[in-house]
């Protein structure tokens, strides 16, 4: 009895002396840390999706140098011809004031640029595009009417991106 | 002896220290890079754009961010500073102002002034009344203040991937 608790204490001493890390367990701690560093990675890329788009706005606030050679914008208005219902985005019935909401299929834009009015925010860009092809000299404004939303205005400024317009800078008030 | 090479516990042998290190370097470092990048991005269901430019982390801090939530109410690094119902925006001009002491300035064409070079950042949900986006615009043509490049947030279509 008392050689063989003798003999395996030894052993666990001798084996103490030959490789003293080896005793403590490495390998749930690593695979916790890689779990934990792939999650980080992950969470990292996650936010990249996340986009922006360029736009100005007026600098008329200082006295302007060539205020007087500057030709006149081009102005596109985005109004709100029919507003639509709000409606819970989850139940697609009336919004009840609670949480998010979004506008139904009612919702109808329309888009003025000079004295033409179109429907589709593609045609109105189009023809933002075609008269700045007339003279690159025009800057491009973009008068957000009541009524209308964010994404609105970014469909809008997206599309102008898209056919190469930069630069687009906002005009109207709050009020 | 022969036998002790093939134990597994002699096989530990190899020295396991330096890797630990490095991983969790790099794990303290995307914990740091996370926190800070979450601190001023509220969580907000923004309208898609395909030519949205891919945003990277400002590095330097001294882009302002303003997330709009979509009733109007203007959250800056996770604090409200704006409700609707207050309608006081002496707030968010005095963090707009501090931001654009920070901001490098130059002098555009057409102008004889400094301004700052530096653009904001505003995200707003999809669904926000541009006015609320416009009283922002208002107040960084203020004195004092007097940003002229806006960045405006928007998601990539899910499709499209991180980009490249």
């Amino acid at each position: 009895m008392l050689g063989t608790s003798k003999r395996r204490r030894d052993r666990s001493a001798k084996r103490n002396e030959k490789a003293p890390q080896a005793e403590m367990e490495m390998t749930p701690m690593i695979d916790v840390t890689f779990l934990l560093l792939i999650f980080f990675m992950c969470t990292l890329q996650f936010r990249t999706l996340e986009g922006r788009l360029a736009a100005y706005l007026p600098k008329d606030t200082g006295p302007a140098l060539r205020s007087a050679l500057q030709p006149e914008p081009i102005t596109i208005e985005v109004r709100v011809a029919a507003t639509g219902l709000r409606v819970d985005p989850r139940t697609g019935v009336a919004w009840t004031g609670q949480g998010r909401f979004e506008f139904d299929g009612a919702r109808e834009l329309t888009y003025r640029v000079g004295p033409r009015q179109y429907t589709s925010p593609e045609r109105a860009i189009a023809r933002v595009g075609e008269l700045h092809a007339q003279d690159p000299l025009r800057r491009i404004k973009l008068d957000a009417r009541p009524g209308t939303t964010y994404a609105d205005v970014i469909q809008v400024v997206d599309l102008a991106t898209r056919v190469g317009l930069d630069g687009i800078t906002f005009t109207g008030s709050s009020e | 002896m022969q036998m002790s090479k093939h134990d597994p516990e002699t096989d530990m042998e190899m020295n396991m220290t330096p890797m630990i290190d490095v991983v969790f370097l790099l794990i303290i470092f995307f914990m740091i890079i996370t926190d800070l990048t979450q601190q001023e991005l509220e969580q907000l269901v923004l309208p898609v754009a395909v030519e949205a430019v891919e945003d990277k982390p400002d590095k330097d801090e001294r882009r302002p961010i303003v997330n709009i939530k979509q009733d109007g109410t203007i959250i800056v690094r996770r604090e409200v500073i704006y409700t609707p119902e207050e309608d006081d925006y002496t707030r968010l001009k005095e963090y707009l102002v501090d931001m654009a002491q920070l901001m490098d300035k130059d002098t555009p064409e057409g102008l004889s002034v400094m301004v700052p070079d530096d653009p904001i950042l505003i995200r707003a949900d999809e669904n926000t009344p541009f006015k609320m986006i416009q009283k922002i615009m208002e107040l960084c043509g203020q004195k004092g203040i007097q940003i002229w490049k806006v960045e405006l947030a928007a998601s990539r279509p899910p499709d499209e991937g991180p980009g490249i």
